[in-house]
């Protein structure tokens, strides 16, 4: 076996184990796992930093041009972003390119979260972006406490619940 | 032991990350040296962050209004304000800087410098504390009587010039400013500036 065949298997064993760890997680790190989390974990803090400038200075002065309604427009919908982007992971890439456009964006008006809010939204939209659903083969799963239950059950039942989980 | 099962998972792709990464620092990049070659900021807001500090060597402003004030800072609702409003503005060594507890306990200051001649249109400020050398030229000052305190009494002067300037700000405004050779750092410091707490 040459070198880079032992390194792609490795690899490959790597990613099974990965797998195979969501598998036998819990249901948070499941999910998690359904949605780009990191991504819209991030996008979600941006939103906050970014809305923090105008939320402030809301309260203490009326600018004049009401620019910082502006800000308030930046910072909510990358906010709404965040959350968007934990309820509909099937469209993290639209919600990536949107935040940072956004962010880039929030530097006027918002002075975008001081910076960090914006370089935040990036990192964030480009998780996001990067993030992909597959469907993979898991080897090796240990089956919980629950699925040994189902599996004691009955055949028909198990067929039943089968057709369940397909149509979910 | 174990079984083989097909299951939905996600799946960052590094690639896409970083050229998605790299394209959006490009385009903070664009949109911030588009500011560095105009060197033009539009109505940029600085303040609900609590008290910061202007310092600059010379100040020339046309149109000058000044107005008593109520207005919030960091630490308290309401505070007694002076509010400067200044048609034109051109400075000479500006220099704003903010001082930030981190969480860790230690203190970091946020610098804002422009070397070259900073030109404001549309300032509004206000200050808690102005400690400057002030010339004015046809300075007038004004009582009216009113029950309202923002009008009850006003100081208006055609020109302005400011020398050896440092205010304690809680409220910047400006509708267009240019900035010229701005440096923007940060430093840790032992313990923040005091003045006028």
């Amino acid at each position: 076996m040459s070198r880079k065949e032992a390194k792609a298997l490795k690899k490959e064993e790597k990613l099974q184990g990965k797998h195979r760890k969501i598998a036998n997680g819990g249901k948070f790190r499941k999910w998690r796992n359904k949605r780009p989390f990191w991504g819209a974990s991030l996008i979600f803090l941006a939103g906050l930093m970014i809305l923090y400038i105008p939320l402030h200075l809301y309260s203490i002065a009326f600018i004049p041009g009401s620019f910082v309604f502006i800000g308030f427009l930046f910072g909510g919908l990358i906010l709404i972003m965040g959350i968007l982007d934990y309820i509909y992971p099937q469209f993290s890439t639209v919600f990536g390119v949107v935040t940072i456009f956004l962010s880039i964006l929030s530097v006027m008006g918002a002075l975008g979260g001081f910076v960090i809010g914006t370089i935040i939204g990036i990192i964030g939209g480009a998780l996001s972006i990067a993030w992909e659903k597959q469907e993979v083969t898991i080897r090796g799963v240990v089956p919980n406490k629950k699925q040994q239950d189902q599996d004691e059950v009955p055949n028909e039942f198990m067929e039943d619940k089968e057709v369940k989980t397909v149509q979910a | 032991m174990g079984e083989e099962r097909k299951e939905t998972v996600g799946r960052t792709w590094k690639k896409k990350f970083f050229i998605a990464l790299f394209a959006g620092f490009l385009g903070l990049g664009g949109l911030m040296s588009v500011f560095g070659f105009t060197g033009t900021a539009f109505a940029l807001p600085l303040g609900g962050i609590g008290d910061f500090y202007v310092e600059f060597d010379e100040l020339n402003g046309k149109g000058f209004q000044l107005l008593p004030h109520i207005g919030e800072t960091g630490d308290s609702d309401a505070e007694p304000m002076i509010r400067n409003k200044i048609e034109e503005v051109e400075i000479k060594n500006l220099h704003i800087y903010k001082d930030i507890k981190m969480p860790t306990g230690g203190w970091v200051r946020v610098h804002i410098r422009a070397s070259g001649p900073t030109k404001i249109s549309g300032l509004i400020q206000d200050a808690r504390m102005i400690d400057a050398d002030l010339s004015f030229n046809e300075l007038a000052i004004k009582e009216q009587n009113t029950e309202d305190f923002s009008t009850n009494w006003s100081q208006d002067a055609k020109t302005i010039t400011i020398k050896d300037a440092k205010l304690v700000t809680d409220y910047l405004f400006q509708s267009v400013v240019s900035l010229d050779g701005t440096k923007i750092y940060v430093e840790k410091i032992d313990e923040p500036d005091m003045t006028h707490q």
